[in-house]
């Protein structure tokens, strides 16, 4: 099977430059649904709507505005910030490296496949060395007009690029509001042991997605005019605070 | 500007997400492991362009949304008229209801069961998909600060299987500062395969040394605040010419429920600018 390059580029760090090609690396199967307007079932679609006038604004009417504060807009062209800013020259610029464990995967975004393009063997030596020092390369790039933040890592003998987050785009844990609450020692360690007891080791091509083939499954049914039972979600009572330390007890005394 | 009628704005919830979509949260349920059951949320995560622009009317400098719209008869659609339709044949649909959709796996569209643990370490990063965080609902939030601190103190994470909306997602559940996020993996049969690359290509101890070298010379810690600033300062450059070159704009005041617009960006971009000029 041939696979088509998203996009080319060179990798750049000190006087290292290696050119690679990008793939895709991730392709969803999933049933499709539309909305539909429940009187006619028309297809909807997705339109950009003024909130104040509650009318759908045409492409050319629409301005781009950055909130200086509450209601108050700079106008600004989308196209004078890129100009400046970013240059598109191809380039995924490798600014640091990282030990690869500390990058959260809260910050993980869409990730790509690279391949080598020319210069085989420096691609591959960059790969391994990246694969024996266990790093990652912090890097940006202008792709499609739009700049991105991204992680090089290595993947066996490939390497691999992975879009992160920015900073602000992570809502930060201590905006959950989470309260604190005291745990006795026996309790955590009744959890631990729990915990290694139930772990095992790590086989994703295990998962199936069956649900996709009962979902199917359902729709046929409804094509052919079948009743669809309806089956009310399996709802498990919470456990009550104060039955906590003997839910774990009882847990253990369960798998043992 | 002076406003007109106050124009109210429909909450962003369509039937899509399901029922017990709660006010706190994109779903509601139970979080367990073995015996243990825990009331929770699910929220959001992460939030694309925080620090961005918003689109414009350039009429009346009001912001846009994103509606449902009937191209038909040209009217924005409520949430309560919007149906889901399965495609047959050329604009001729099924409709499948919420309640359907929740049959297909009834035991999994109100509990995320943890089944297993795993080594948090051992989950090739190519299966991360979205995540979002969990919050505990009342009466749960012991049981999950103890499952927090158990998984952090064994780097472990769960593994469960639940269904939001039409998905059924294989997801971890993992520690992180306290906190329990939920991120949705890959099936295995979604990662496409990489090229293979042809195993005569050696590689050269010279070159790879020398690669090395450079990049140990390049090692540090991993801080994406100092990336997010990095835009941040780029952007409030060309905004200070701007604010010289023209006046703000206003727009209508408009009634508006659960509104999230950055409350006060200029301060905030201040402020990282100071962070940025204290670390030199």
């Amino acid at each position: 099977m041939e696979k088509r390059a998203i996009w080319k580029g060179y990798i750049n760090f000190g006087n290292v430059n290696v050119p690679v090609n990008l793939y895709a690396a991730i392709k969803e199967r999933r049933i499709q649904f539309h909305l539909l307007h429940k009187r006619d079932h028309v297809r909807l679609r997705q339109q950009m709507v003024c909130v104040f006038e509650k009318k759908p604004v045409p492409r050319e009417e629409q301005s781009k505005g950055f909130e200086v504060e509450e209601g108050k807009y700079i106008i600004v062209d989308p196209s004078e910030f890129e100009q400046s800013a970013f240059k598109d020259n191809r380039v995924i610029e490798i600014h640091e490296f990282i030990k690869t464990e500390q990058v959260d995967p809260l910050f993980l975004g869409r990730v790509f496949h690279l391949g080598p393009d020319v210069n085989l063997k420096g691609y591959s030596a960059l790969a391994l060395a990246l694969k024996e020092m266990d790093v990652a390369g912090i890097c940006t790039w202008s792709m499609r007009k739009r700049h991105y933040l991204g992680a090089l890592h290595a993947s066996g003998k490939m390497l691999r690029l992975h879009m992160l987050r920015y900073a602000d785009e992570v809502i930060p844990v201590k905006s959950l509001d989470l309260s604190e609450m005291p745990l006795a020692e026996k309790e955590v360690k009744i959890g631990i042991d729990l915990i290694n007891q139930l772990t095992v080791p790590f086989e994703p091509q295990t998962f199936e997605n069956d649900h996709q083939k009962r979902l199917q499954n359902l729709i046929d049914k409804k094509v052919h005019g079948e009743k669809i039972a309806i089956l009310r979600p399996k709802r498990v009572k919470p456990t009550a605070p104060g039955k906590l330390l003997w839910a774990l007890e009882a847990s253990l005394k369960k798998i043992a | 500007m002076k406003a007109r009628d106050p124009v109210k704005v429909s909450s962003k919830s369509s039937p899509v997400m399901g029922k017990g979509v709660s006010s706190r949260g994109i779903w509601s349920g139970t979080l367990s492991f073995s015996l243990v059951a825990i009331p929770v949320h699910l929220v959001k995560a992460v939030e694309p362009g925080r620090v961005s622009f918003r689109m414009l009317h350039r009429k009346d400098y009001s912001p846009l949304k994103t509606r449902m719209f009937c191209p038909e008869e040209e009217t924005i659609v409520p949430p309560d008229e919007i149906v889901r339709g399965y495609e047959i044949a050329h604009d001729s649909y099924i409709l499948i209801t919420d309640e359907e959709l929740e049959s297909v796996t009834p035991e999994r569209s109100r509990t995320i069961e943890i089944i297993e643990f795993i080594d948090a370490k051992e989950i090739d990063p190519i299966y991360y998909d979205h995540p979002y965080y969990l919050v505990p609902s009342k009466g749960g939030e012991k049981a999950y600060c103890l499952l927090a601190e158990a998984m952090r103190q064994t780097h472990r994470a769960g593994l469960a299987k639940f269904v939001l909306s039409e998905r059924e997602h294989l997801v971890v559940v993992k520690s992180t500062e306290g906190a329990l996020a939920v991120i949705t993996l890959h099936y295995g049969e979604e990662i496409l395969p990489k090229e293979s690359i042809s195993a005569k290509e050696e590689v050269e101890d010279e070159e790879k040394n020398h690669i090395k070298k450079k990049i140990r010379k390049m090692m540090t810690d991993f801080d994406p605040e100092k990336y997010a600033d990095e835009r941040r300062k780029k952007i409030l450059t060309i905004l200070k010419s701007k604010v010289k070159e023209q006046a703000p704009v206003e727009a209508p005041e408009i009634e508006e429920e659960g509104r999230t617009g950055p409350a006060d960006l200029v301060a905030t971009l201040r402020e990282s600018m100071r962070k940025v000029k204290k670390k030199r």
